[in-house]
């Protein structure tokens, strides 16, 4: 093969590759948008969390497809599954002929939204970073399905659950709390993720907070400098009478000293849903604990019981 | 060329105390010192995290690096890594059925501090030893380990291998998913001195061995006619060799996880700087990768603070560079097996 031929070739694959790029751009562009149906009937979600927040809205009977990964509440479970989290199969949600299909932007694929967009269906992503986020997209959620009403409802009930808790732990000093969701190596909940935010709410303030990734890989002379008062690991299942001493060895940190080290289950708290309300009481009751002792003698305010916490 | 391997070793020696003094959090060191038995921030830091992290790197490196070179030597190949041969594959697989099955299943020895016994090495390990089993199985033909069979049966098993994990991760929880990840991209992270010193005996023991097997590798590069000539059993040799480094990447992996890039590049270098001597380029690689990812990850624990970086990134980005200017410097003359 003549150099000449050579050349030609590689143009002519370049520029091959450029005109179909050029035609994905103006394939996503030039299709109409699918005509915005008034109430949706059949919604089909890609996550969790969006799962969660249609039933607690009452449109669960609306869900036609959910991913495997969606397991609450029970009756989630018994829906069609149309694939994962990260990777829901395209065909299995087109045959499902939703009016909607809903889902988070840190897990969804924009390139197979614009892909699910192209055949037709009607595609929504809410942000779930912070909390501000999860709120928002609730009520995002119930505009879409037609009753902004009980999306202003259901975020006025967790506001209301949110300040509760800020009420009852607004005495009681800030603890250090470390919330491991990995052992080994150790990840851990850093910044820009709404568990952080649910931390400081709690009365308690993230030792990786200042860290910009949502999760990271924290040395573990880091917690030793840090000291966290408080440990919690979420996302160990069964595991839980093992946490206190898998930190044993490391006897100058407080959580450690005073057998502070607790297990969560990670369904809760790590779901950016409509159950951030509760995931934040426990959160609250794991930090504070002494806030949160005999309720039955609930005299005063609630308060001033933490005023005195233990060292 | 045995004062390169002397200083080397001096070298080493200093890696390790300079990789102990620095890290993300300052430290006290005269109180580290004074309360190293008691609950001191500073003794903890140094002797409980710090300490075993630097020993295990030293370990892991060198042992990755020397299987480098005798993986490089017996398989005539100079992409021939530790990596490569399934018996990683095998206990990355392993490995994640452990954290999968029994997440954080962890027996503490003397309160914890000898470190714990974890079923995610032993399921790792298990799965390494099968794995060898199997690739030496079907690379055998006649009594002899045939190289060609042994690279692409290696190669394919651990893309089937990669397959599997995939799979594996896609159908389990989210965030188990995540830890599954940040095991797998390799990690030094230690506080178990058992762990570090089981790992030590079984690379010192394995090198060694090695070692003395260093002529007959020698000529094993020359082809295997030429080294059944000069008298080398090369079938047995072969299989004794294979075996020997299968057992060592299959411990270091199922401790580390994959750390890529040492065990390929090392040895690379020390060709260029020692010759391709193998009584000579196996402790020189052994301390060169001991140097390398013991710097490495102390890089890996500070550049992205708090947050540790996964230290195969390390090894990649500074190794690969450098490794491309050796062999503009030298030209392809010395790089010959």
């Amino acid at each position: 093969m003549n150099r000449c031929t050579r050349t030609f070739i590689v143009y002519f694959f370049a520029s091959l590759l450029f005109v179909l790029l050029g035609l994905e751009v103006f394939a996503g562009e030039a299709l109409p948008q699918p005509a915005q149906a008034a109430v949706p009937r059949k919604v089909v979600s890609l996550a969790p969390s969006v799962t969660e927040t249609l039933f607690a809205l009452g449109f669960g009977d609306r869900l036609v497809g959910v991913t495997t990964y969606c397991d609450y509440p029970v009756e989630a479970q018994r829906l069609p599954k149309i694939g994962g989290f990260m990777n829901p199969s395209l065909e299995v949600i087109v045959a499902k002929k939703p009016d909607v299909v809903i889902g988070v932007n840190t897990a969804t694929d924009p390139a197979k939204a614009r892909e699910m967009e192209r055949l037709g269906l009607r595609v929504t992503l809410i942000s779930v970073t912070s909390l501000n986020d999860i709120l928002t997209g609730i009520k995002s959620i119930a505009r879409l399905m037609g009753s902004p009403q009980t999306g202003e409802q259901l975020v006025a009930k967790i506001d209301a659950n949110i300040q509760a808790i800020k009420k009852r732990v607004a005495a009681a000093p800030r603890r250090r709390v470390l919330l491991a969701v990995g052992i080994r190596p150790l990840v851990v909940v850093g910044g820009r993720n709404f568990i952080d935010e649910l931390i400081t709410l709690a009365g308690g303030e993230n030792i990786a907070g200042s860290a910009t990734q949502p999760w990271l890989n924290l040395p573990e002379e880091y917690v030793v400098a840090r000291a966290p008062q408080v440990i919690i690991e979420a996302g160990m299942g069964s595991e839980r009478q093992q946490s206190g001493k898998r930190w044993g060895d490391l006897k100058s940190v407080p959580a450690v000293i005073n057998g502070r080290v607790y297990s969560y289950p990670s369904d809760k708290i790590l779901r950016p849903g409509p159950r951030v309300g509760d995931a934040l009481t426990e959160l609250a009751g794991l930090i504070h604990p002494e806030c949160f002792t005999n309720p039955s003698n609930d005299r005063r305010n609630g308060e001033s019981r933490c005023e005195s916490p233990k060292p | 060329m045995i004062q390169v391997n002397g200083c080397l070793f001096l070298l080493l020696i200093l890696s390790a105390l300079g990789c102990s003094l620095l890290g993300p959090i300052p430290l006290d060191f005269v109180r580290a010192f004074e309360n190293i038995f008691l609950p001191d921030p500073n003794a903890e830091i140094l002797f409980r995290t710090r300490l075993p992290r630097v020993l295990l790197g030293i370990a892991i490196g060198g042992g990755m690096a020397a299987c480098g070179v005798v993986l490089q030597a017996l398989l005539r190949n100079p992409l021939a890594c530790p990596q490569m041969i399934g018996v990683s594959g095998g206990a990355s697989l392993g490995g994640i059925l452990g954290l999968i099955f029994f997440p954080h299943w962890l027996v503490p020895i003397a309160g914890g501090l000898l470190g714990e016994i974890s079923w995610v090495p032993l399921a790792a390990f298990l799965g390494a030893l099968s794995s060898m089993v199997l690739i030496y199985r079907f690379s055998l033909f006649h009594g002899r380990l045939h190289p060609y069979h042994l690279l692409l049966s290696g190669v394919i098993f651990n893309s089937f291998i990669a397959a599997v994990i995939m799979f594996l991760n896609s159908i389990v929880d989210f965030y188990q998913a995540q830890g599954l990840l940040f095991w797998l991209m390799g990690s030094l992270s230690t506080r178990a001195y058992l762990t570090v010193g089981f790992i030590w005996a079984y690379i010192v023991f394995g090198f060694l061995w090695l070692w003395t097997k260093g002529l007959s590798l020698n000529l094993i590069t020359l082809g295997e006619e030429a080294a059944m000539q000069l008298g080398i059993e090369t079938g047995a040799l072969q299989r004794q060799i294979f075996v020997a480094s299968s057992l060592m990447i299959g411990a270091m992996v199922s401790v580390s996880g994959m750390i890529g890039f040492v065990g390929l590049m090392i040895p690379h270098v020390m060709r260029l700087i020692v010759g391709s001597d193998h009584r000579l380029l196996l402790p020189a690689s052994f301390f060169a990768g001991g140097i390398f990812l013991c710097w490495a990850d102390t890089l890996a624990r500070i550049l992205l603070a708090p947050a540790e970086l996964p230290v195969g990134i390390i090894t990649a980005f500074f190794g690969g560079p450098f490794f491309l200017f050796l062999l503009y410097r030298e030209g392809t003359k010395k790089l010959a097996l």
